[in-house]
């Protein structure tokens, strides 16, 4: 290397050194601090989310928006909140790009100086840090680390991804044991696929189920994660001989799509596969539009973790008026439902907070000891459930071509991670 | 036992999708050169069109199949070869590779767009996640039990196509005059247009059919992929690894390598449980095994430097300005830029816009010194800069102070950066493209999987910088740090350029041969180079994510590195402006378009189209202005200087004839003449510097200015019957003019000798004529008609056949092939020339070259052209075999050929010649029947020595 060019590295290095040389730690929460509070006025709250809604793999959280504008919709129409009415802004788009759900996140605070972010549900959201700096509240689904030991992350059922030793889900296997009249002597097989978030969901779903008494045959992580593998044989070869020779009882699918799903449960229906299969993404009416695909998930056991629209909670019955409302004809998702949720969480936190409104306020009503229990999602504790999940869920099954509900929402006890 | 064999079968089948999609791949590189990055979004396109035809119109499944495969898909590939390959094969390596690269982002998104805005008013089917395409067989798919193996019919259906595809590509490539001329296209491009073949027809035809190929594995694979963009570029990655096993030549290697990688993919998946704790090793395999087929399989011979001559820098159109003029624009830039940032407040969103696209220009910067400077393309940047950032996070988690994580995820950026250098040691071109591709997904799917290194998907917190009275949570403060440090490095790449090691370096990538003559390490070099890009992304990676306050493993994902070159490369790969334009364009521009409520495929769409920009003008946007400047004015000059040069040429023609009519031959007399014709060369330069007034080039050596006193016409101007003709041309090479105004005339039945020294112009004048070079001023003419504006092939076609210097065959197609190229049926051929008829299996390039010389000029006997120009037959043969080209050519005289014979070895030239014209630097300084040629003459041509 020319001595010229090894004495400007070296320049930049020192320049770069210098510059940290006295590298203060992390600002404590500034988030205006000057006298009022950003995004509310005496007559309103604004709000607004960073969703999903369009990806490169075509996942979308855009229908989040719609179920939280429902709820909002109806708090303002009951007058709002400590007569401040609630200005939804809508959803900025992450495009599932962690470095984008970043810039919406401050595009929300320091353009358009929203009081808080909801609904915030993407994957991939890259916000966290800036939101919890900047002490933003936030609400959505909880599915990354992220969230989880922030003050300011609400997942409206809790944080999904514990840190080892914190507490870690056990509905989805009791809830399963209660349906299939116990578990004694039942085997499960846990699919995910080969990446490092897919395989944290394998170890906290079959420590479910091992909880819940079930005998886990086998969790397998070779699926690749970019795209479904164009053949299934080895891995429904697997499956298939992973009881001492035999199937399984229960197939539980830790992945993310459609497509994988309807591949996989294909493929073991195709090399005779006669047990059950269950899963986390399924309950979605968009894919009984396709007789294909219905017909590969018929029997399904999907684990949605709200009260399933089939109910006939008072609740559901309350949300289907309320999206019926301010979006008529709206298919009932998933996604709908946590931004539904979420804005009712959210609301729930106001009223509590009281009418003199600052994010420090917000912030201590939420984190101390906040308890709130309804149908829809179970129940949710604050701070507890920065840490771990609200420990709630229900089953739906996929018969005849439409979904039935297997079992209510109901909670259970966490276990802590291993 | 069973099972192994289930695997096998069933990975055949599978693999066949990646045959049929690496093949077209293959195809298209081996015929234009361009290495498509775009292949698998033709595939998603041809994919989206049948699903959209076939569940949202309800087409059945074939006709939907057949639309999109074999309608939609070759066009596709006909308008992309109009619109951007076919200027791309001419662009150099960075620009073909940005350029396609550009395409994969482009074709899908408008696609997406274009089913986003019709789902409404149609009723389409929206194409995302929840869409299942379904193959092309019955739906749902039947099951079929072979040789013990499960296989549904979309399977069976996948594998029988691929095979047709197969079989119909074979048939294709070696039974078809099409097929034919694409494989002489290939072989030899410029002799292929000597022959007739419009070689741009025959790579319209290679990428229409490498786009049909993409599109029926799109529509193949679209039932267990889905529609999903990634999905598709995932297949092309693992196609890339087929091709690369068939050395991006052979078809049917890459065929066979695309089924050998579904098999394995399923062995790995069935047997490798080893594998299982290390996260994305599986996923990996495909890439692994592209990564070891690139360093073991494609060890480039010539150009190991990652580029050639082609990469030379444009000129410096700037040149002639001040240095303060060539400035003003970046300092005005920058004056406003800072006096903007300061005004506003600490919050301010659009601040921390600019300062996000400044931490890109940064990391930008490294584009410039590996890609812009080295030569090579690497498209792991995004890696450094990810392995530095999370380095640093680790370092700071571990507790360690901030500085010296930062130093740490530096080092560590660098140490990759050396690491990936070494491939680039042994690699160059677009080898060393797809290996670093290859590392690049290597680190994203396994090494930034290790949970202990990127702390899962969360990543590490990163406090800001702080610099005493500010820090940088405060985004005007990170602007002007980030301007400070690109200030750095843009010194820092100025001073590499002017030092030794810029000059190391230009010569390494230039002529790596000639670099390590000269003693320059060129290993020593290369590594420099990517230690200090490596460095540079790093610092940007640690100030990222720094800013952002924490970084995760998917912050700046392998696919950010494309998309990232090809904005540089946009802008301009070659200098700090381009970089920074470009980190500022990639932060605000989708910011605006938000704002906008534009839909954000318009954002990937406009980005692609940048690729058809990149087709014209290769050094980008800021040398395109810089360009556009310059080339205003030098047209006119190139015009002005023609015309020059024409006038004083007609002027010297006009004071040969005057001699003639004097019989007089005195040298001093003509140029008098000539200078008093006010066009003739410089007075008092004496005879030797003043043989070429206009700054002489070429030719230059030659020494032959008395001759141009008998520059004469003894009965060239009784040339009525003249069949084929040029009229004072002037031509040359890019700023060399060779061809000082060549008038040349030959009638049927004539054989005209071109003879003349070294350097005369004698080939750049059978290139003229035969249209492989361009003329700057003057008309060729064909029996009268101006042919000039017609390219080769068409010239060809017409009857104007030139056997061009060397050997005219192509060294790759079999002596059959080589004849059918201008003949429908040879075997005339081989009734005159028995000895090719034994052997017309055997490829061209193994016959002797006595055998290859005859095989160039036997199709003329069988089919004559009208006019044959024959570039120095007789070089390199045995006496007794040049006898026998020269009796071919007196037999084509015999049959009314227009013969024009150039020859340095006068004497078996003359035997035959009507005619003889004498050239030298570059005009015809003599012509006249071959009786009043006699040794005074030749001796005067050839040495340049007057009585």
């Amino acid at each position: 290397m020319g001595r010229q060019a090894v004495r400007l590295v070296g320049l930049v290095a020192a320049a770069a050194l210098a510059a940290a040389g006295c590298a203060a730690e992390q600002k404590a929460a500034g988030g205006g601090g000057s006298g009022e509070t950003p995004g509310v006025t005496a007559t309103a709250i604004r709000v607004g989310g960073v969703l999903t809604k369009t990806s490169a793999s075509g996942y979308s959280t855009k229908d989040a928006e719609i179920g939280a504008r429902a709820r909002f919709e109806r708090a303002n129409g009951a007058g709002g909140v400590h007569g401040r009415k609630i200005e939804f802004v809508g959803a900025e788009d992450d495009n599932q790009d962690a470095a984008k759900g970043d810039a919406a996140a401050k595009k929300l605070v320091q353009k358009d100086k929203v009081f808080a972010l909801v609904p915030v549900h993407g994957p991939n959201f890259g916000g966290a840090a800036f939101l919890e700096q900047q002490g933003v509240p936030w609400f959505g689904w909880a599915t990354g680390p992220q969230w989880c030991g922030t003050q300011t992350g609400f997942g409206y059922n809790g944080c999904l991804a514990p840190k080892p030793g914190a507490g870690s889900q056990t509905w989805w296997g009791n809830q399963m044991a209660e349906l299939l009249g116990g578990s004694e002597g039942k085997t499960v097989y846990v699919q995910t696929t080969d990446s490092s978030g897919s395989k944290y969901g394998g170890k906290t779903i079959s420590q479910s189920f091992e909880a819940a008494g079930f005998k886990i045959v086998g969790i397998n992580s070779g699926l690749p994660a970019a795209a479904p593998p164009p053949d299934w044989l080895p891995y429904v070869n697997k499956i298939m001989t992973s009881d001492g020779g035999k199937a399984p009882d229960l197939v539980v699918s830790i992945i993310a799509g459609t497509k994988f799903n309807v591949g996989l449960y294909s493929a073991l229906k195709k090399a005779g596969y006669e047990g059950l299969l269950s899963d986390a993404t399924s309950y979605d009416a968009a894919i009984l539009k396709d007789p294909a695909t219905a017909q590969a998930l018929e029997g399904v056991i999907a684990a949605p973790m709200f009260e399933p629209f089939e109910s006939d909670a008072p609740e559901i019955a309350q949300l289907k008026a309320d999206v019926e409302k301010v979006a008529p004809g709206t298919v009932l998702t998933q996604h709908l439902a946590i931004g539904y949720w979420s804005a009712d969480i959210f609301l729930k936190i106001l009223e509590q907070t009281g009418k003199d409104l600052t994010r420090e306020r917000f912030l201590s009503t939420a984190n101390g000891s906040f308890t709130y229990e309804n149908a829809g999602f179970g129940r949710i504790q604050y701070p507890r459930d920065h840490n771990e999940p609200n420990g709630c869920g229900a089953l739906v099954k996929l018969e005849g071509g439409t979904f039935k509900v297997a079992k209510n929402m109901k909670c259970f006890d966490n276990v802590p991670l291993k | 036992m069973s099972e192994l064999v289930g695997y096998i079968v069933s990975g055949l089948v599978t693999g066949a999708v990646f045959a049929v999609m690496a093949s077209g791949l293959t195809l298209s590189y081996a015929a234009t050169g361009v290495f498509n990055f775009a292949h698998g979004a033709v595939g998603f396109l041809a994919a989206l069109l049948f699903f959209e035809l076939n569940v949202g119109f309800g087409l059945p499944a074939w006709l939907a199949g057949l639309i999109a495969v074999l309608v939609f898909s070759p066009l596709l590939g006909y308008v992309l070869h109009r619109v951007m390959f076919r200027g791309l094969a001419q662009a150099g390596e960075t620009a073909q590779i940005v350029g396609t690269i550009g395409l994969t982002i482009a074709l899908p998104a408008l696609g997406l767009w274009i089913v986003d805005l019709t789902a409404e008013p149609l009723g389409l089917p929206r194409a995302d996640a929840t869409s299942l395409p379904r193959g092309l067989g019955p739906y749902p798919p039947v099951n079929v039990t072979v040789a013990g193996v499960t296989l549904d019919s979309d399977q069976l259906l996948t594998f029988f196509f691929a095979v047709l595809a197969a079989a119909g590509l074979w048939a294709f490539m070696r039974h078809t005059p099409y097929g034919l001329r694409m494989r002489a296209s290939v072989d030899r491009r410029r002799l292929a247009t000597l022959r007739g073949i419009d070689a741009d027809a025959s790579s319209a035809m290679a990428w229409m059919l490498s786009s049909t190929l993409a599109g029926l594995a799109g529509v193949l694979a679209v039932p267990t992929l889905g529609l999903d963009p990634t999905a598709f570029t995932v297949m092309l990655f693992v196609s890339a690894t087929a091709a690369v096993f068939g050395r991006l030549r052979s078809i049917p290697v890459t065929f066979a390598a695309g089924l050998g990688l579904g098999v394995v993919q399923n062995l790995v998946a069935g047997y490798a449980d080893f594998a299982e704790d290390v996260t994305g090793l599986r996923t990996a395999v495909p890439v692994i095994l592209l990564f070891a087929g690139l360093i073991l399989l494609n060890r480039s011979g010539e150009r190991v430097a990652g580029s050639a001559a082609e990469d030379a820098p444009p000129p410096d159109y700037l040149a002639d300005l001040p240095v303060w003029r060539r400035r003003l624009p970046w300092v005005v830039g920058l004056t406003l830029l800072l006096g903007w940032t300061l005004t506003r407040p600490a919050d301010d969103f659009y601040v921390s816009v600019v300062a996000q696209g400044l931490v890109l220009a940064l990391i930008f910067c490294s584009f410039v010194v590996v890609t812009g400077i080295g030569g090579m393309v690497n498209l792991a940047q995004a890696s450094f800069a990810s392995m530095a950032a999370l380095t640093c996070g680790w370092a700071f988690s571990a507790g360690l102070p901030f500085p010296v994580a930062i130093l740490l995820g530096v080092l560590g950026a660098t140490a990759v950066g050396v690491l990936v250098a070494l491939p680039a040691l042994r690699l160059g071109g677009r080898i060393l493209t797809l290996a670093t591709l290859a590392l690049a997904l290597l680190a994203d799917q396994v090494l930034f999987q290790v949970d202990a290194f990127s702390n899962g998907t969360i990543g590490w917190p990163l406090p800001a910088f702080g610099l005493g009275f500010a820090d940088t949570t405060d985004p005007r403060v990170r602007v002007v740090l980030l301007l400070a440090l690109i200030g750095l490095v843009a010194l820092l790449v100025r001073n590499l350029e002017r030092s030794a090691s810029g000059r190391a370096i230009l010569a390494v990538r230039s002529a790596p041969a000639a670099a390590t003559t000269s003693g320059v390490s060129a290993p020593r070099t290369k590594i420099m180079l990517f230690a200090l890009a490596s460095g540079i992304a790093g610092l940007g990676g640690v100030l990222f994510a720094s800013f952002k306050g924490s970084v995760t493993a998917t912050d700046l994902p392998a696919m950010a590195g494309f998309v990232w070159l090809a904005v540089v490369v946009l802008q301009g790969v070659r200098r700090i402006g381009g970089a920074v334009l470009g980190g500022l364009i990639a932060a605000i521009f989708p910011e605006l378009l938000a704002t906008w409520h534009v839909s954000a495929h318009v954002g990937a769409i406009l980005f692609g189209t940048g690729g058809m920009i990149l087709a014209k003008h290769p050094d980008g946007v800021l040398a395109q202005m810089a360009e556009a400047r310059y080339r205003r004015r030098r047209r006119r000059l190139e015009r002005a200087r023609a015309a020059e040069i024409q006038a004083e040429a007609a002027a010297t023609a006009r004071a040969g004839v005057t001699e003639r009519a004097g019989v007089t031959e005195r040298a001093g007399v003509t140029e008098a003449e000539a200078v008093s014709n006010g066009a003739g060369p410089p007075p008092g330069g004496g005879s030797t510097t003043g043989a070429s007034p206009g700054g002489g080039d070429a030719a230059g050596a030659d020494a032959a200015s008395p001759m141009r006193a008998v520059a004469g016409t003894s009965e060239d101007s009784a040339d009525g019957g003249a069949l084929f003709r040029l009229e004072n041309v002037v031509a040359g090479y890019g700023d060399v003019t060779v061809l000082r105004g060549v008038d040349l005339s030959v009638r049927p039945g004539e054989v005209v000798a071109l003879l003349g020294a070294n350097g005369a112009g004698k080939s750049t004048t059978c290139a003229v004529a035969a249209g492989d070079l361009p003329v700057t001023a003057g008309r060729v003419l064909l029996d009268g008609v101006d042919v000039t504006s017609w390219p080769a092939h068409r010239r060809a076609r017409e009857g104007v056949l030139l056997a061009p210097e060397g050997r005219g065959v192509f060294p790759g197609l079999t002596v059959e092939e080589n004849l059918r190229t201008w003949l429908s049926d040879p075997d005339p051929v081989y009734e005159r020339m028995p000895q090719l008829a034994g052997r017309r299996g055997i490829a061209a390039g193994a016959l002797s070259g006595g055998e290859q010389q005859l095989l160039t000029l036997a199709p003329a006997l069988v089919r004559p052209p009208r006019v044959l120009i024959a570039d120095e037959p007789s070089l390199g043969l045995a006496p007794l075999v040049a006898e026998r080209v020269f009796e071919v050519f007196a037999e084509l005289r015999d049959r009314g050929v227009a013969l024009v014979l150039v020859e340095e070895k006068a004497t078996s030239a003359l035997e035959l010649a009507d005619r003889v014209a004498f050239m030298s630097l570059g005009r015809v300084i003599w012509t006249g029947p071959r009786a009043e040629v006699d040794e005074t003459r030749l001796t005067a041509a050839y040495l340049g020595v007057s009585r």
